[in-house]
């Protein structure tokens, strides 16, 4: 068997993972509308009419993340795998896994439930669709930091790991990420300005934050792979 | 002078390692977006921030300012003792400069208990920047506390044992004395 084939099961996740979240990019931007986020400091007719102009996209966008949403879970699979790869054994890899698994709730099924509701019957009394937004919005941009102690773990097995499977760079760069997202919880309190839940402080810096580290992510899992590859072809030689 | 032989060499060379730089840069970074976000802010509401403003102790800030730059001072000692071969004094500085940081912590939570026993809360839009990012500075000099604990812990194992580590731990404790500089001159003392 040829060392290409021997973690292509790797290399397939390592490629599936910056297609799902660019398929997720288009489903939350482009079809259902909640990043960048609507306003919080709108009146319950102007949320009505957010859910009649973008009613067919809600509908078509909440209803494929419904389907496609066990393709985050398998991209986390893929850095717990990694993570057993270190030298700090599986225990973080699961704590990841766990803590990552915590915020799917209330980050993605919690808002496509009320968004869909929502449009479900647009003629309903407008307090209730009020309602259903504000409990989308504040459930999917407020759970930023339930994603904290996964990363909290992430960085801790990368500065401990001994076996250099991903930079100490990265691990800082995780920190970051614990950072902005604590911030986050302020947009239970502000209807408006930096710290609401499109402020700039507790939203946009928080996303660009998420995209470097995201965008490290996806450069840091393949470097990994090949590592791994380049590894187990050295092993291949020395046992012939 | 060559790469090879930057382990014994004090010049020349980036202190500490690129991944600390790499954090520090990126973080201060952040910090700035803060900072611009902040100043946007105050323009905006002008009279409102001035009059808030004049409910902070700048006495108290000024002693926190001393206390950060004091401990600062300690660390940078401490890196110049490791250099210089003397492990204890190094591992005595580290720990006196975690003792300035938590001193800092102390006072910090103080001014805050105070500030909203006086009914200060983030309810005023100063009030609510104010304790964001004093509060996400707070957990910078915990992270720091954390840091130098480990520094401690590694100099202590003769094994383990490297003048990096301190120089290391010492570049992030600067960036956390700078930045409160930087949050003292917004926040308390710029009219």
């Amino acid at each position: 068997m040829s060392t290409a084939t021997r973690n292509r099961d790797v290399w397939w996740m390592t490629w599936f993972f910056p297609a799902w979240y660019a398929v997720f990019g288009v489903i939350i931007c482009l079809l259902t509308r909640v990043t960048p986020p609507p306003r919080p400091d709108v009146t319950a007719a102007e949320k009505v009419a957010f859910f009649a102009q973008h009613h067919l996209t809600i509908q078509i966008g909440f209803t494929l993340l419904l389907i496609l949403l066990g393709g985050a879970a398998m991209t986390n699979g893929l850095v717990c795998y990694q993570i057993k790869r270190m030298s700090v054994g599986s225990v973080f890899a699961y704590g990841y896994i766990g803590g990552m698994s915590v915020g799917a709730l209330p980050g993605f099924l919690l808002v496509t439930v009320c968004f869909l509701t929502a449009a479900y019957r647009p003629d309903r009394n407008p307090e209730l669709i009020s309602l259903l937004y504000d409990l989308g919005m504040l459930s999917y941009n407020g759970s930023l930091g339930c994603f904290t102690a996964a990363y909290l773990v992430l960085a801790i097995a990368i500065l401990y790991d001994r076996n250099e499977v991903f930079p100490k760079w990265f691990a800082y760069v995780s920190i970051w990420q614990i950072i902005t997202e604590v911030i986050a919880t302020q947009m239970f309190v502000f209807p408006s300005g930096a710290f609401a839940w499109n402020g700039s402080i507790a939203f946009w810096l928080a996303v660009v934050v998420f995209s470097v580290w995201l965008g490290a992510l996806i450069v840091l899992l393949r470097r990994a792979a090949e590592e791994e590859s380049a590894k187990e072809s050295a092993q291949m030689v020395a046992a012939q | 002078m060559t790469r090879t032989e930057e382990r014994t060499e004090t010049v020349g060379r980036l202190p500490g390692d690129r991944d600390m730089w790499i954090m520090v840069l990126g973080d201060m970074t952040i910090f700035a977006g803060y900072f611009v976000i902040f100043m946007i802010y105050r323009a905006m509401n002008r009279q409102e921030f001035l009059v808030a403003q004049q409910h902070l102790n700048i006495t108290i800030g000024v002693i926190n300012t001393v206390v950060l730059v004091t401990s600062s001072w300690l660390v940078a000692r401490a890196v110049q003792a490791i250099r210089a071969g003397d492990v204890q004094k190094s591992i005595a500085l580290v720990v006196s400069g975690g003792v300035g940081g938590a001193l800092f912590m102390v006072l910090k939570g103080y001014e805050w208990a105070s500030k909203i026993a006086a009914g200060h809360t983030n309810s005023d839009m100063f009030y609510s920047f104010y304790y964001v990012i004093t509060g996400v500075h707070l957990i910078h000099v915990l992270i720091g506390l954390i840091v130098l604990g480990v520094v401690v812990r590694e100099l202590r194992n003769p094994a383990r044992r490297r003048a990096q580590m301190v120089e290391i731990g010492a570049t992030y404790w600067h960036m956390v004395d700078l930045l409160w500089v930087i949050i003292f001159a917004l926040f308390y003392v710029m009219r």
